[in-house]
């Protein structure tokens, strides 16, 4: 999950040095939040956490 | 009808400011539910779940909007890469309510903070988001001003809306880094063991020290006159 953040930290960077990939990078740390959501959810969890 | 910026003499539309206001205002409320969150982890010792963690990296997402907003200048498709983040934001908290309202004696994940738990408060913050950000698209006038951001204004302004940025990049590194402890570079653990907290007080000392580094930082390149040449003016 560490990864998320990653991502958004390279955003941040992209986005003080105005680089034009930022919103592809930014869509890209979407999509693999919601790809862990999902793992997340496929998970056999305890229904009590 | 423009108003001037006595510092740099940059003309800017009071419709760009008023948007410029209403970013910096949804920035801070931002920081507040990771400060409340930070709070939570760094002075409790409460650690987050990882549907905690996904809400609170959507969270970031939805600051991505107002940030580019007020560095780059107005533009609809920042207001839509907020949106965008408050959906995957509200996939996970819809998630975890659905989680904790499945079995009816469930206490829920957490404490309860005016009534609701943390990822309802989350779940109510997408959805105004989403909603917020559609009024500021019906709202032509600030994309007509060719804005090119606050980069290059002396000011209060400037002052407040870079430590609004700054902060919530500070609150990434905090976030992320203590992730690691937690769960490495995998999947965190569902149901993660307390660790000891700084206390109450100590928990948003943690936090308002964050954003007085952050208020530091911000004075520091407003006052530094070499990054604000301008390379252009917009009339």
């Amino acid at each position: 999950m560490f990864s998320m953040f990653v991502l958004w930290f390279l955003v941040f960077v992209g986005i003080f040095m105005r680089r034009t990939w930022v919103p592809t990078l930014a869509i890209a740390a979407m999509v693999w939040t919601l790809v862990l959501l999902v793992l997340h959810m496929s998970d056999p969890i305890p229904l009590n956490f | 009808m423009n108003i001037i910026n006595n510092a740099e003499r940059v003309f800017v539309s009071r419709e760009t400011q008023a948007a410029r206001i209403i970013n910096v205002l949804a920035l801070f409320a931002l920081i507040g539910v990771l400060a409340g969150s930070l709070h939570l982890q760094l002075g409790v010792g409460e650690q987050p779940c990882p549907l905690c963690l996904i809400q609170r990296s959507a969270m970031i997402g939805l600051a991505i909007g107002p940030v580019m907003n007020l560095l780059w200048g107005m533009k609809p498709a920042h207001y839509a890469l907020s949106i965008l983040a408050a959906m995957v934001g509200g996939a996970g908290s819809t998630r975890q309510i659905l989680l904790h309202i499945a079995d009816p004696n469930d206490p829920g994940y957490g404490p309860a903070v005016l009534g609701y738990h943390l990822y309802t408060w989350a779940f109510i913050t997408f959805a105004v988001a989403i909603v917020g950000c559609a009024f500021m698209l019906l709202w032509n006038k600030p994309f007509e001003a060719q804005d090119t951001g606050l980069r290059f204004q002396r000011s209060w302004f400037r002052i407040a809306a870079l430590t609004g940025i700054i902060w919530v990049f500070l609150d990434l590194l905090v976030i992320g880094i203590s992730v690691l402890p937690e769960c490495g570079l995998g999947m965190c653990p569902d149901d993660p063991e307390n660790i000891t907290g700084a206390g109450d007080v100590g928990g948003w000392l943690v936090v308002l020290s964050i954003g007085l580094l952050a208020f530091a930082i911000a004075v520091a390149i407003v006052s530094d006159r070499k990054v604000l040449k301008p390379r252009t003016q917009s009339t």
